[in-house]
């Protein structure tokens, strides 16, 4: 194997091999000056200058001189030319990206074990040139060897990586891959798409595009049938008993495969303890519930799961979720006295109808509760009848402004007196008829706000449908507190909030009964209901399960109190140091500027200070995405297509080296035999021995100098 | 060397070993030691030389001085005659020390080449002095650093001139001298004290601007050792005190040829100053001072008789 140099301009440097003669001939009788009478003798002496010319010491001049050539041949660094390899070369290094999918179906069977011996496979044959990145992802993409010029971290890295708890997301990986190929210099770009290829991951428009040329591989793990039976959720049905409250979990099990029935034992779990074991058939490919004895919710954060038995796909067999008593929202209906219960029937029903007893209704007439029972309600609504005058105005007013929620309800009777005008969003005027039997409808809804957003996609709820045929007229009052958020068709305003304190106040310029419209025998009208007082309570629902994936910021009071952990959430947002434990066992440190917890693993994360041992630990209930659960694959060219690859290995091994692939080719020779690093070890060890011979000679040329003195 | 060591174990002439006199700090004290000492050792009579010799009788002419009429002729003959002396009185003698910075070699840090100067200028003035002679002194580098005139009364200034020289400017001999030759007007003995780092000619060329004045010219050659013989060892550079080049040399091969050069400018001015009728005087440092007194004396009585 020849010699070459990858900077052969260094070589020049040789010439700097004069550098030690001369610094050999000029300095060596630099020694101390010893002063003389006269040096008009010594000038005159022809052996004087015959000496100075002369080299005394070739071994310390050939050390210094070969130093230097290594230093020099170091710089230009050398390698052995491997013609083989060069020819080999084809269309150049390639940089290869091997994808692999570690989302949590991937668990199913023996689907890991061959993933990862096909990682393994892609990577066996890189060239010397060639570069490697393995990309995991899931619902994101994480590089976990970037442009390794050899399989060795890879390999390493496989034997570390396990399948998640998040779904398949196919657009952050391949993104990912898309940059790493866009910044390498490699000729040639491969990538190995490894994973299960579930289509639910897929969507098509991931704005992923490889660079033109790109060879795209897919290996498919996805192993046919696989009988799997998950918990698609639970729901709770709560019963208030005073103080307590009883939930009524009911499981639902679905199973994809399967060519009989399954008979499976379903586990109800309180705090980790078994408290109930139901059993259930679970026919294939069909579904069937579960509906446990009620329990009792004594105290908050109670953590509940249910199990079903492990299969081929363990994560969802279980859901978790998390519960706290008394989180019903206390709604005071007030109708005018005239209508007694009769007038609010739609309204009283529809707040009652809720599996989860969202809400606890209070009031009977029409009389204004006291002050310590309005502490104790989060909304007030008036329905049908005026504002109160006088003392129980300003009480109610007092109330608003601390953070209570009052609706309403215009109806015919409905109205204010002129001292309370700024407590309402605008000013009710008459009775306004609609056109004939038609009547209007609801058109201008602001889906953006929260009492719409849940209706924004149609199926959710139809508010089209429904007939207005009486209203009252409404003027807004000006004000950057005041929204409109629904309108007529006519464009008058049908609902209207006004910001008031830390509380709202929201005006229905209809009723919420049958008499003006038929709002309240349409669907809609019950999540409407439920919507509307849950805004105006202004809690958040609360989420007794996140699914994996999500993120939650500890330091946000609101999230926090999303998640059930309201009661805890403004001290945990003052700690400067909180604990998360993972589902795991690990722990990850909240501190101040990284409140942020990644709900990646499914379970309980438990929440809380440092160093306090509370009795009962702030939990979060995490849950894996169940749509994760659909194994149905999609076909690899649907996908390789989309990115812009090309099926195959690569146009490798057929066209002529270009002279960037040869150039790379060279660089990577020289990088890997890295001869210049023995150069300059070999340099730096020949200066020490010029340095110990030097030091060696000058002591010897002292005692020499004066034994001449001590002779003459 | 041996000569020097077997001359400074005799009784007495230990005072004369320039490293001891050197310890001395009054030169006008080491100067009478050396000299009386030296002359104890001669066993001579102190004043040698005539300066007031009887030369003949003549007849008494009005006009003369009456107090040199010989009154005892008179008495015999009856007749007056009046003594004549030899006309000169006591001489000039004058030193010429070189002060140039070659002079502050030694290679026995005891003693300089200037110490050693200093030592034999002073012990010649005493003596001198001692010999009814005006004495002065001048020290030069490149030109005259400080000059005393010929005096009778000038002794305890030139010791004290010499007393203060330092050597330590470059040396040129010839403008030296020149200076000198002007200011010495009267004719005298001229001690011109140097290592005479120059070239023969240039020093012969200098050396006779004194003797074109009629000037007795006694060149002493004050050499270090070390400057005969070239110390060092492999490799060593040399610095010249004067000029400040650096010449560096491999002693050990040059040495002889050194030795034969510096022996070959001895000689040469050695011949070049007789030829002129010049004394040349070379002295070590090492060697004890009654040699160089020694030499002195007998180049004095030689000029005497020969006058």
């Amino acid at each position: 194997m020849p010699l070459s140099f990858l900077i052969p301009a260094a070589l020049a440097g040789l010439a700097a091999i004069v550098i030690p003669v001369v610094v050999h001939l000029r300095r060596r009788p630099r020694s101390k000056a010893v002063p003389f009478p006269s040096v008009m003798f010594l000038e005159r002496a022809p052996i004087k200058s015959e000496q100075r010319r002369r080299i005394h010491y070739w071994a310390l001049l050939s050390l210094r001189a070969v130093a230097v050539i290594l230093v020099v041949l170091a710089f230009s660094r050398p390698f052995l030319t491997d013609d083989s390899s060069l020819a080999s070369a084809g269309t150049g290094p390639t940089e290869r990206v091997v994808l692999l999918d570690r989302s949590w179906s991937m668990a199913a069977g023996d689907r890991w074990s061959q993933a990862s011996a096909a990682a393994l496979e892609a990577v066996s044959d890189l060239g010397p040139l060639d570069r490697a990145s393995l990309v995991v992802f899931d619902q994101g993409g994480e590089a976990v060897v970037r442009s390794a010029p050899d399989a060795t971290r890879i390999r390493a890295a496989l034997d570390t990586i396990v399948p998640g708890a998040l779904a398949t997301r196919y657009g952050p990986g391949l993104k990912l891959a898309q940059t790493i190929l866009e910044d390498s210099e490699l000729a040639a770009f491969e990538v190995v798409i490894i994973s299960d290829f579930q289509r639910n991951g897929w969507s098509g428009d991931e704005g992923v595009a490889f660079p033109e040329g790109t060879a795209v591989r897919t290996v498919s793990v996805a192993s046919g049938e696989v009988d799997n039976h998950a918990l698609a959720g639970v729901n709770l049905a709560r019963e208030r008993l005073g103080e307590r409250e009883r939930v009524t979990p009911a499981a639902r099990i679905v199973r994809t495969g399967g060519a009989e029935a399954r008979e499976v034992d379903v586990i109800l779990e309180l705090d980790g303890r078994l408290v109930q074991t139901r059993s259930a058939t679970v026919p294939p490919f069909g579904a069937t519930g579960v509906v446990f004895e009620p329990v009792t919710l004594a105290e908050r954060h109670t953590l509940l799961t249910v199990r079903l038995p492990g299969d081929a796909l363990e994560p969802d067999d279980a859901y978790h979720m998390v519960l706290s008593p008394g989180r019903a929202t206390a709604v005071e209906v007030i109708s005018a006295p005239s209508r007694g219960t009769s007038g609010d029937l739609y309204l009283r029903r529809a707040l009652e109808i809720s599996d989860e007893q969202s809400f606890a209704l209070f009031g009977s007439g029409s009389v204004i509760p006291d002050e310590g029972s309005l502490e104790s309600r989060q909304v007030v609504l008036l329905n049908d009848r005026p504002y109160p005058a006088g003392a129980e105005g300003e009480r109610l007013r007092r109330w608003v402004e601390s953070g209570g929620g009052l609706i309403l309800v215009a109806g015919d009777r409905g109205r204010w007196s002129e001292e309370f005008g700024d407590l309402f969003p605008g000013s009710l005027g008459g009775t306004v008829d609609r056109e004939g039997e038609r009547g209007e409808r609801l058109a201008g809804l602001d889906f953006d706000h929260p009492v719409f957003e849940p209706f924004r996609d149609p199926s959710q709820g139809d508010f089209a449908s429904a007939r207005f045929y009486r209203a009252r007229d409404f003027r807004v009052a000006p004000g950057d507190s005041v929204q409109v958020l629904a309108r007529f068709d006519d464009g008058s305003v049908a609902l209207a909030e006004r910001r008031v304190g830390q509380g709202r106040v929201l005006v229905w310029t209809s009723t919420l009964d049958a008499f003006w419209t038929d709002l309240a025998l349409k669907p809609v009208y019950l999540p409407f209901v439920h919507q509307l007082v849950r805004y105006a309570s202004g809690r958040n629902p609360t989420i007794e399960a996140f699914t994996a994936g999500q993120v939650l910021d500890v330091a946000d009071v609101a999230a926090m109190e999303s998640a059930g952990l309201g009661a805890v959430a403004e001290a945990l947002a003052a700690a400067e140091e909180r604990v998360a434990l993972t589902p795991s066992g690990g722990a990850r440190d909240l501190v101040t500027d990284r409140s942020f917890l990644a709900l990646d693993q499914s379970g309980f994360f438990q929440i809380r200070p440092p160093g306090q041992d509370e009795v009962r630990p702030v939990a979060v209930a995490v849950n894996v995405d169940r749509r994760e659960a659909e194994l149905d694959p999609m076909d690899p060219e649907e996908l390789v297509g989309s990115v812009g690859g090309t099926v195959g290995t690569g146009a490798q091994g057929t066209q002529a080296p270009t002279a960037d692939a040869l150039r790379l080719r060279r660089e990577d020779q020289e990088r890997r035999q890295s001869l210049w690093r023995y150069l300059l070890v070999g340099a730096l060890g020949l200066l020490v021995l010029e340095t110990m011979l030097s030091n060696r000679l000058s002591r010897k040329g002292r005692r020499g100098g004066r034994h001449a003195r001590a002779t003459s | 060397m041996a000569h020097a060591r077997a001359r400074s174990d005799t009784s007495g002439a230990q005072f004369l070993d320039p490293r001891i006199l050197a310890r001395i700090d009054n030169l006008e004290l080491l100067a009478r030691t050396v000299v009386n000492g030296f002359l104890n050792g001669l066993h001579r009579a102190p004043h040698l030389g005539l300066s007031m010799d009887f030369a003949e009788h003549r007849a008494y002419v009005p006009g003369d001085d009456v107090r040199h009429l010989d009154w005892k002729l008179f008495a015999r003959s009856d007749r007056h005659f009046v003594k004549q002396y030899e006309a000169e009185t006591n001489a000039n003698v004058v030193a010429l020390l070189d002060v140039s910075g070659s002079m502050a070699y030694g290679s026995n840090p005891e003693i300089t080449k200037l110490d050693y100067a200093r030592f034999l200028t002073a012990c010649i003035l005493h003596f001198s002095r001692g010999q009814r002679d005006r004495v002065g002194l001048v020290t030069f580098d490149d030109g005259i650093a400080e000059f005393v005139p010929p005096s009778a009364r000038n002794l305890d200034l030139s010791l004290h001139t010499l007393a203060r020289a330092e050597a330590s400017r470059p040396g040129a001999l010839r403008p030296s001298l020149l200076q000198a030759t002007e200011r010495l007007a009267r004719r005298g003995i001229v001690i011109v004290v140097s290592d005479f780092y120059e070239e023969p000619d240039s020093v012969l060329e200098a050396l006779r601007l004194l003797r074109g004045r009629g000037h007795d010219v006694i060149a002493f050659h004050v050499l270090d050792p070390a400057e005969r013989d070239l110390p060092g060892g492999d490799s060593t550079t040399f610095e010249d005190m004067e000029s400040g080049d650096v010449v560096p040399v491999i002693p050990t091969r040059l040495r002889a040829g050194y030795r034969e050069m510096v022996e070959q400018h001895v000689q040469t001015l050695l011949e070049r100053c007789t030829a002129e009728r010049m004394d040349h005087v070379l002295l070590d440092t090492s060697q004890p001072l009654d040699h160089a007194l020694f030499r002195y004396l007998m180049i004095r009585e030689k000029k005497a008789r020969s006058r």
